[in-house]
């Protein structure tokens, strides 16, 4: 709304006040026609024949149309179970991580904060040293023990540097006085934070919510090192990458007379790979438009400035 | 940290004591680590209800999805071992760290002559000795250890690649050499430039993408007659086995040379060197492409293609090709493709440390040797998966069409405890099934009763009986075994090597100006020499010690 | 800025005035937010970095990092290619790791703040919503199948030599795939064609903060759109823009290896091998865990460096700083 009448065309109906919105169209649809072509595609080799799909040039349409990938991979009992976890973990990691990196990123935008320096150091390098895999892992499932426990997917992924940098970059260019007003009005930190900052937050953790989500739904690695053994835990990732790796397997397997054999299920990894993909974004694109009302539409920050 | 560290460690380890006395036949659940990926089997799947019912056994499986080394060596640092540990391809990294048992302490004569029988007549390859002189098994191979006469029903390793098509047009030749080879390809090609479609042939597709490169790379030992020794050439008619890397050698350079003119003759495409796996199949499956060296399981999905979109005549034919005596001074060279059968040594479940009940494993691997359940493995519930017919194990074409659905297999078959078991290969030998094969793929009935009416009209025209005619018998095998099993991890840093300079060289010497050939073969020899030479002498070694432990040195 | 500087001043000697601890006391509330973080980052990424013990062992997984024998500096020599290893791939890998991090990283950025800008300028929030939806998606598609789609695009049969040689362009089809010189570009491209709409998101969300009357008052100057862009748009995410290229900065040496991997092929091996697939050639595959690690304490150490000098430039020119 406020962005509309900020654009308003001035009195002077010049050039290029109805050329460029027109431009402006032109190259964004340009854009999204160079985009969808990709994931149309990827969508059409999901809904083709197996077998047939390996010959190549399948462009925006199945050339032999074909549920067997799907089939294939949604009749497997544990899909089901699997896509559970995946859903509980990650509504619980996002939700700590806002929680945790909302309150983080306040302080450490807060520049009479004494620990500010110190701890905003010590948070940046963790972005640029890695110790390597197996003191993480030794750390986790011996000194931690969290191995085969669901509480692995969200403990160690608790909180990123990164997002707590957006949120703050976020908080710093917000108006000072708001918080000073507010400490003047007797308010403690908590409350500073929760009544003042955390609803003007809304689009950059709406965004820090989306990257969480995102990165959390389509982790598989956690479950690899440290729920392998165990079922009941893996999550929906895991079992897709899973099948992926068994179809590329069984593709190539060495069999005694492979002229005799032919597959009967016409899954290959060219369709299972792109039916993978599918399956695991649609949730995505189904949560992403409630978070995105957040950061496109904008705020009207002025009103609150008041 | 450290305390803490130490007094978890102290509690997971009481822990895992505290169980170890059990009964006999107590239910017990094993964990199983699988080296390669898989789905999980259904909680109600037939085969390990009966395992279950029989031996009071479970398993909880875990395979694998991610890199093979990285996970072993996770597992190696926290020592989290499964029960049944399969390393995969990389066993001898467990092996090392210790994880594994020694089975010879459990496997003899007395207690489980089946065992005993099964891996006895390759013992000298499958038995070794420790530091201290006793013998020692870690896994019993997975595959490899046959029954009876070897099955070849086809090449299924590495050949030259033909269209049935451009030998049909050709009225049925003999291809032997690689001079024939090229010209068949050449005249095919002149007549038809292009497919009824109108899209042009590739006379000849290399594949070079990543590992996969040994289309390129790996051709010339097999045209100088020996089966595939991966990247050395073995002269096995002395005990001295000796072995060189054959790429930087003068009979290589006929090779390229030989490419190099088929290239600039128009039959090599430059795209041929940036094509991806995915690419590659389509153009196999497309029927456009007449020739190609690769090893038959590797282009699998193509074949199914083709027999799915009915273009039998468009599906290859492997051909034995030696040089022509012009390349190797005149020399005469017996083709060898095939070899003989060999044990998947170090390839297969081994019992871990960490596991309670090694003994109990391997009554239980005594017993599955017996016919009744090799026959429950391998063909599956008689009258549900398979019938009996005066005295011949059968399948309709339903029961076969099931072994290849992966899906049902998850709820009738026991493959992630099969697979990595010891097993029966080949011919039953004796009982009442003898003459039948122990694995359905193998079965002669089957195999006739699933080839195409083109395919058998081809064979015909050949008077073969089977695709297999078109090479030489397998060769006995070789002491040593097969080189490219050889792990050459202490000279890896110069095979890294010597792998990159012949994927950055020999795309170069096939498409550059045949005025530049020699100078540019001379370059690469000089660059590859180093790692050529440090390489090969490992591998004689090796050879020599691998060979030593079958001949008794 | 020259307001927020004096004023961080001022605090700083108000910080001195007061002593510590009495302010740190004063601030109980910031500390419950903010300490509990500091703990679980020492414990979840500094403990574990006893690992570069493993830098100077040959490091073996079943004797640990206390057990393993120590070798000195000798997996650095090998990285380097002082030692064992063949000397010219660490300089190639560095060169090519170099050329790719920057062209993503300029290309990235570009184009995002393009794309941001762009979005910006519409006003009709349905389309709006439509663009970002469309061009995020195919960040969800795998490297293996981007690159696989790219690699028949850019095939000399495909339909960018069809497309350029109907422009009349070229005449032989170009070998996109198999010449080196194309491929750090081709990267480049196929990076932003995956992760443009997705990287967008983050200037985005950051022009929902720029206050609206700012906009207005432009008009009122007689800024015209460009105007408004430049004077409005720009500045208001410039603290984002400062802070992603400062960080971005740190990770030069960061240039992955996976779409170099997919889209690599041996005929431009001396353009596509980085230094993550350098490591994963002599290293991993060799078994060397030690030179890994080695190599990751070099790519932490340059990292700092970078990071640090970056955010020193960025302060001596009155920016925001990451630290």
């Amino acid at each position: 709304m406020v962005v509309q009448s900020v654009n308003r065309p001035s009195k002077g109906f010049r050039r290029r006040d109805w050329l460029f919105p027109i431009v402006n169209a032109l190259l964004l649809t340009l854009l999204m026609f160079i985009t969808l072509y990709p994931v149309i595609n990827t969508v059409a080799y999901s809904f083709n024949d197996g077998t047939d799909a390996v010959r190549g040039h399948i462009g925006l349409l199945p050339r032999k149309w074909s549920l067997k990938s799907y089939q294939s991979i949604l009749s497997d009992a544990n899909v089901f179970h699997a896509a559970y976890i995946s859903v509980v973990k990650t509504i619980i990691t996002t939700v700590l991580n806002l929680l945790v990196t909302g309150m983080l990123s306040f302080t450490l935008s807060r520049r009479e904060y004494v620990l500010r320096k110190l701890i905003t150091t010590l948070l940046v390098l963790t972005m640029y040293v890695n110790a390597g895999l197996i003191p993480n892992y030794l750390l986790i499932s011996k000194t931690l023990n969290l191995r085969n426990t669901f509480w692995v997917y969200i403990i160690p992924t608790m909180f990123s540097c990164f997002n707590m940098i957006v949120i703050r970059t976020y908080i710093a260019g917000l108006p000072d006085a708001l918080v000073e007003s507010a400490r003047i009005d007797g308010a403690g930190d908590f409350r500073v934070y929760w009544q003042i900052i955390f609803p003007l937050c809304k689009p950059v953790l709406a965004t820090v919510a989306l990257f969480v989500a995102v990165g959390s739904w389509n982790s598989w690695f956690d479950t690899h090192l440290y729920c392998g053994t165990e079922k009941d835990l893996y999550t929906l990732q895991y079992l897709l990458k899973m099948k992926l790796a068994t179809t590329n397997q069984s593709a190539n397997a060495a069999k005694s007379t492979a002229e005799a054999l032919k597959s009967t299920t016409n899954t290959t990894p060219v369709t299972i790979r792109c039916a993978i993909t599918v399956i695991s974004a649609v949730p995505i694109l189904v949560v992403y438009p409630f978070l995105q009302r957040y950061f496109v539409t904008g705020m009207a920050l002025g009103s609150v400035k008041g | 940290m450290r305390k803490l560290l130490c007094l978890l460690l102290a509690l997971t380890m009481l822990l895992a004591v505290a169980p170890a006395f059990g009964e006999e036949l107590e239910p017990v659940t094993l964990t199983v680590f699988r080296g390669d990926p898989g789905d999980q089997p259904t909680d109600d799947n037939k085969i390990y209800k009966l395992i279950e019912e029989k031996f009071g056994v479970t398993f909880k499986f875990e395979y694998l999805a991610g890199d093979l080394d990285e996970k072993l060596g996770l597992m190696i640092a926290g020592e989290d071992y499964p029960d049944l540990f399969d390393g995969g391809n990389s066993a001898d990294l467990i092996i090392t760290a210790g994880a594994l048992i020694n089975l010879m302490d459990y496997i003899n004569p007395e207690d489980t002559p089946r065992l005993w029988a099964h891996i006895e007549p390759q013992k000298a390859r499958l038995i070794e000795k420790n530091a201290a002189g006793e013998d020692v098994l870690y896994i019993i191979p997975n595959y490899g250890l046959t029954y009876g006469d070897q099955i070849v029903n086809a090449v299924n390793g590495p050949a030259f690649f033909i269209q049935k098509q451009v030998l049909a047009w050709a009225g049925y030749p003999e291809i032997h050499t690689l001079n024939e080879y090229f010209d068949v390809i050449e005249a095919f090609l002149a007549e038809n430039p292009e497919n009824a479609d109108g899209n042009p042939y590739t006379g000849f597709a290399i594949l070079c993408e990543d590992w996969r490169h040994f289309c390129l790379i790996n051709p010339v030992q097999h045209l100088m007659g020996r089966p595939n020794d991966g990247e050395v050439l073995i002269d096995v008619s002395t005990d001295e086995f000796h072995t060189e890397t054959f790429i930087d050698k003068p009979y290589a350079k006929a090779y390229y040379e030989k490419l190099n003119d088929e290239y600039h003759k128009g039959l090599i495409n430059q795209d041929t060197f940036v094509m991806n796996y995915d690419q590659y199949i389509a153009a196999l499956s497309s029927g456009t492409v007449l020739g190609m060296f690769d090893q038959t399981w590797d282009f699998n999905t193509a074949t199914y293609a083709l027999q799915d979109a009915g273009m039998y005549e468009n599906t290859y034919v492997a051909l034995g090709l030696v040089y022509d005596p012009e390349y190797v001074d005149g020399r005469e060279i017996e083709e060898h493709y095939v070899n003989g059968s060999l044990p998947n040594v170090r390839r297969g479940f081994g019992i871990s440390t960490k596991c309670e009940c090694p003994e109990r494993i391997i009554a239980m691997w005594e017993e599955m040797l017996s016919d009744e359940w090799q026959i429950i493995f391998n063909w599956g519930i008689e009258d549900e998966d398979y019938y009996v017919e005066n005295g011949r194990l059968l399948m309709t074409d339903q029961q076969y069409a099931n072994l290849n659905d992966a899906n049902w297999k998850l709820a009738n078959k026991a493959e992630g405890f099969f697979q990595s078991s010891p097993k029966k290969q080949g011919w039953i030998l004796d009982g009442e099934f003898a003459g039948n094969c122990w694995e359905p793929v193998n079965q002669p009935e089957i195999v006739l009763g699933l080839m195409n009416d083109y395919d058998k009209e081809f064979l015909g025209a050949y008077g073969y009986s089977k695709f297999a005619d078109f090479v030489n018998p397998p060769i006995e095998l070789a002491p040593y075994g097969e080189a490219w099993q050889i792990d050459y991890t202490p000279v890896e840093v110069a095979h890294t090597k010597f792998l990159q300079l012949q994927d950055s060289f020999l795309p170069q010497l096939i498409t550059c100006d045949p005025a530049e050939f020699d100078a540019l073969w001379d370059k690469f020899v000089s660059e590859i020499t180093p790692y050529a030479d440090e390489f090969g002498a490992y591998m004689q070694e090796a050879v020599l010690a691998e060979a030593a432990k079958v001949l008794g040195n | 800025m020259n307001a927020a500087a004096s004023n961080n001043q001022m605090q700083a000697i108000k910080v001195k005035h007061k002593g510590f601890l009495r302010t740190l006391c004063s601030q109980w509330q910031m500390a419950l937010m903010s300490v509990p973080v500091l703990l679980y980052v020492l414990l979840f990424n500094y403990f574990p970095l006893r690992g570069w013990i493993a830098a100077f062992e040959d490091y073996n997984p079943k004797l640990g990092f206390y057990g393993s024998n120590f070798v000195g500096l000798k997996n650095f020599k090998d990285l380097f290619g002082l030692g064992e290893l063949p000397p010219e791939e660490f300089l190639l890998s560095i060169r090519n790791t170099l050329a790719m991090s920057v062209i993503n990283l300029v290309f990235g950025t570009v184009s995002s703040i393009l794309l941001a800008v762009l979005l910006n300028e519409v006003r009709k929030t349905l389309f709006k919503r439509t663009v970002q939806t469309v061009t995020y998606l195919p960040h969800f598609l795998s490297m293996v199948i981007v690159v696989g789609m790219a690699q028949n695009i850019f095939a000399s049969g495909g339909p960018i030599n069809d497309l350029l040689a109907q422009l009349g362009l070229i005449k032989e089809p170009v070998f996109w795939l198999g010449e080196g010189r194309y491929f750090w570009w081709l990267v480049g491209v196929i990076n932003v064609w995956k992760e443009v709409g997705w990287n967008t998101i983050i200037y985005v969300s950051a022009m929902t903060s720029i206050d609206p009357c700012l906009y207005e008052a432009a008009a009122i100057d007689g800024a015209g759109r460009f105007g408004k862009i430049m004077h409005v748009t720009l500045p208001g995410i410039k603290s984002t823009f400062i802070i992603l290229l400062i960080m971005n900065i740190g990770h030069l040496l960061e240039a992955g290896f996976e779409i170099q991997y997919l889209l690599g092929n041996v005929k431009v091996m001396d353009y596509s091998r980085t230094i993550d697939i350098y490591v994963l050639d002599y290293g991993i595959s060799a078994q060397k865990y030690g030179l890994a690690i080695a190599a990751g304490m070099f790519k932490s150490v340059v990292a700092i460096f970078l990071l640090l000098s970056a955010n020193f430039v960025a302060r001596r020119l009155d920016e925001n700083t990451l630290i």
